[in-house]
């Protein structure tokens, strides 16, 4: 089956809302309209308007009537319109939605799933092109995941609604209808807490996820005569498949980790030094990270591009690992 | 224009360098004060910053050469825009470039094709230098230690000549190709096979060029052996110890000091959180004793012995370079806390090879400490042109005989023995004793201010 990576959002919030009738999905615009992106386009019209339910605009309503509904039995999809929006919801989710089992002594469980569009590269200006997942993998008690393709969208997304745990989803938006994937027509699951190894290779590792892993891919296959690329998509951001990492690192000594979001307290440096700390041997170079700019994402194209990792700064950084 | 980059002055004493590596090759561009080369003196090790930015034109000095301070070492090209079309600096995707337009128009090109460092199937680099500072990773330090390997054999390819782990694993295959190819020709013609390596070949050529003039000729070594040459320090040294046991009749003199009081002391500065050890002290009331014995802090020049006004202590430091021995200047002037800093700061730098030459020289008396593993005690070598030397021994408890309240008493003491090398030429029996004698008692009193 042929999908695009927002077709693939959609079946798996439809599979779901169909197997377990405890799942709602909620959010702006999410039921008559079908979705900003039309992420839930026919999904009101098939399962109800109480089980799809259009919300205020207010992101903390959102989340906090999730958690609320979540503490009841229910398994709530929440949606936010753009994933920039996430922080108007920010203490439901840190306060309230990862601290509840803590809370309550593991009595009691928090099965929310928080997603929406991430990501530039689309000329969306700084409200709509963000990549805040740093903020959360900071937070014990929540999940984070980023997938990368379509058939990891559905698998993690699928797997997100079933988790007891706040999941918090981020889908890049760059990737809605620029991949098409085939896909299982039976259904299937993505672990959470998995990396996918993309490619193998001997001279270094690239790790990325979301968008940036087709460009890594991409140069791993332009640069395939000069330099044996090993790709890591770690899909799951928090808990980090640290056992895929190592492996790789102690391979090839040398790590290179591109992530779109800005650098500075960003993914990479926590891969970073973990690596640094764990793997200090067998490195045979410094470990390198490529991500946005410490600046916020432009709406000039041109500037975005000179802010945000591409393919030609991809290229450049995995020369100069290469090179070390 | 072009300018000279000239050996410096690396120090008063310092008058010639061996050039160990250029960090840099000719037609290469440089940032002022980026390091050119690398410099081994008799006394440190050094690189040489570049007095100006501009190209290197011309490098005039081979890895290995010798040559005096102010001897031409470069070319450089202040201004090479003049002298060829100058690449104006295409600004790449890292640079920091303020964000008008027209800037950043060029900075979204694609970047120009960074020279290809990484292929495969290049061909074998051409030898570094074998001496001196070896650029490595992680990795390859720990595969040097797991095959026993000397890095400075191997050719480093990697950014500066940095030795990569394909490096290691290259020389490793070509190691064993060769010793393949060795002993099949030894079987089938009983003659010496030919070098296949081109790392070894190259390397054999390079090492006799640079072997001290002290060494005769090609070391015997067998197979597994392994030849260190002389490093321009380890030279020196081994110079210094002939010469000093050759000019200087050593009399060695021990003296069994109770560092009970200074235990005390240290016990004390520990509760205000100071650490002390126990060389500060020895240090300390050398200087003192030395103030009351001027023999002992003189130097010999020709037929005439030097008195010398200032008390300046020459302390050895081990290090992973070699014996360094930093001078305390005016030791006599300093408290035992300022010596204690002195003291780590030497050690500190010494280990990260930041000691400045001219901090090496003008002691006027050594203390060498060999450490807690420095064994009962033991029997130094002077420091020319100094006269005498201090070495501490290993602190021990015994039992010893003392006197309490006018009855003899035996009590348990840290003790050791403290052994005082002076040259017989100048000092006779009667001073060196009693400087040592001295040591002993100011040790002993554990009066420290």
């Amino acid at each position: 089956m042929l999908v695009t990576y927002i077709e693939a959002i959609r079946q798996a919030m439809d599979e779901e809302l169909a197997r377990d009738g405890n799942v709602l999905l909620m959010g702006e615009d999410v039921g008559v309209m079908g979705g900003a992106f039309k992420a839930s386009a026919g999904l009101q019209e098939k399962h109800g308007a109480d089980r799809v339910v259009d919300m205020p605009i207010s992101e903390s309503l959102i989340v906090g009537a999730g958690v609320g509904l979540a503490v009841q039995g229910m398994r709530p999809i929440l949606e936010m319109q753009f994933i920039d929006f996430i922080s108007c919801g920010f203490d439901q989710i840190v306060n309230s939605a990862a601290t509840l089992r803590y809370r309550h002594g593991g009595q009691t469980a928090c099965p929310i799933v928080v997603r929406g569009p991430s990501g530039g590269g689309v000329h969306g200006g700084l409200y709509h092109s963000q990549n805040p997942e740093a903020w959360f993998c900071h937070v014990p008690g929540l999940k984070v995941v980023a997938p990368a393709t379509a058939y990891d969208a559905k698998g993690l997304l699928k797997s997100a609604i079933r988790d007891d745990d706040p999941v918090i989803y981020f889908e890049h938006k760059f990737l809605y209808r620029r991949i098409k994937e085939e896909i299982p027509a039976e259904e299937y699951l993505v672990p959470i807490g998995k990396a996918a190894l993309r490619k193998e290779g001997r001279d270094l590792t690239v790790i990325a996820y979301g968008a940036p892993v087709h460009a890594v891919m991409k140069a791993a296959r332009d640069m395939a005569t000069e330099v044996d690329i090993e790709v890591i998509d770690l899909r799951t951001l928090l808990p980090i498949d640290w056992a895929t990492v190592k492996a790789s690192v102690r391979k090839t000594g040398k790590v290179l980790i591109v992530h779109e979001a800005r650098l500075t307290g960003g993914i990479g440096g926590e891969v970073a030094a973990r690596i640094a700390q764990d793997c200090f041997e067998d490195l045979d170079g410094p470990v390198m990270r490529l991500g946005a700019r410490d600046v916020h994402t432009p709406f000039a194209p041109a500037l975005e591009d000179y802010v945000l990792p591409n393919q030609e700064k991809i290229t450049e950084a995995i020369r100069k690992l290469a090179a070390y | 224009m072009l300018i000279d980059v000239v050996m410096p002055q690396l120090g008063e004493s310092v008058v010639e360098g061996v050039v160990v590596k250029w960090l840099v090759e000719a037609g290469e561009s440089v940032a002022k004060d980026q390091p050119l080369l690398e410099i081994s003196t008799d006394k440190v090790d050094a690189e040489i910053p570049s007095p100006s930015a501009g190209r290197v034109a011309q490098i005039l000095v081979k890895p290995g050469e010798t040559v005096p301070i102010r001897a031409v070492l470069a070319k450089l090209d202040t201004d090479p825009s003049a002298s060829r079309p100058a690449p104006e600096a295409a600004p790449k995707w890292d640079e920091e470039i303020e964000g008008v337009p027209g800037h950043m128009a060029r900075t979204s090109e694609p970047p120009i094709p960074a020279p290809p460092r990484v292929e495969p199937s290049a061909p074998p680099p051409p030898p570094p230098p074998t001496t001196g500072r070896i650029r490595i990773t992680p990795v390859v330090a720990r595969m040097a230690v797991e095959h026993g390997l000397d890095l400075s054999k191997i050719p480093g390819t990697g950014i500066d000549g940095r030795v990569t782990r394909k490096d290691v694993e290259g020389y490793l295959a070509s190691e064993a190709s060769a010793k393949e190819a060795h002993s099949a020709a030894e079987a089938s013609e009983g003659k010496p096979a030919p070098k296949a390596a081109p790392p070894s070949s190259a390397l054999s050529s390079e090492v006799p060029a640079k072997k001290p003039k002290t060494s005769e000729g090609k070391p015997p070594a067998a197979e597994g052996d392994q030849v260190i040459p002389w490093t321009p320090i380890r030279k020196k040294i081994a110079e210094h110890m002939v010469r000093s046991k050759q000019t200087t009749p050593h009399v060695h003199i021990f003296a069994e000091v109770d560092m009970h009081g200074v235990a005390g002391v240290r016990a004390k500065a520990k509760k205000e959180g100071v650490n002390l050890t126990y060389l500060p002290f020895v240090i300390h009331a050398a200087a003192k004793a030395l103030r009351e014995t001027p023999i002992m802090n003189a130097t010999v020049s020709g037929e005439s012995t030097v008195l010398k006004k200032d008390i300046h202590i020459a302390v050895a430091v081990d290090t992973s370079k070699g014996l360094l021995v930093p001078v305390l200047r005016h030791t006599d002037r300093m408290s035992l806390k300022e010596i204690s800093a002195a003291m780590d700061d030497f050690g500190a730098r010494a280990k990260s090879g930041r000691i400045l030459p001219d901090e090496l020289s003008g002691g006027t008396f050594s203390i060498t400490n060999p450490g807690i593993k420095g064994n009962l005690f033991g029997t130094p070598i002077i420091n020319q042109p100094q006269v005498g030397i201090l070495r501490l021994g290993q602190i021990v408890k015994r039992p010893v005989v003392i006197d309490v309240d006018g009855e003899d008493s035996i009590v348990i003491r840290p003790m050791m023995y403290l052994c005082c090398a002076y040259d017989h030429r100048v000092i006779d029996g009667v001073a060196g004793n009693a400087f040592l004698y001295r040591v002993r008692e100011i040790l002993e009193a554990g009066d420290f201010p």
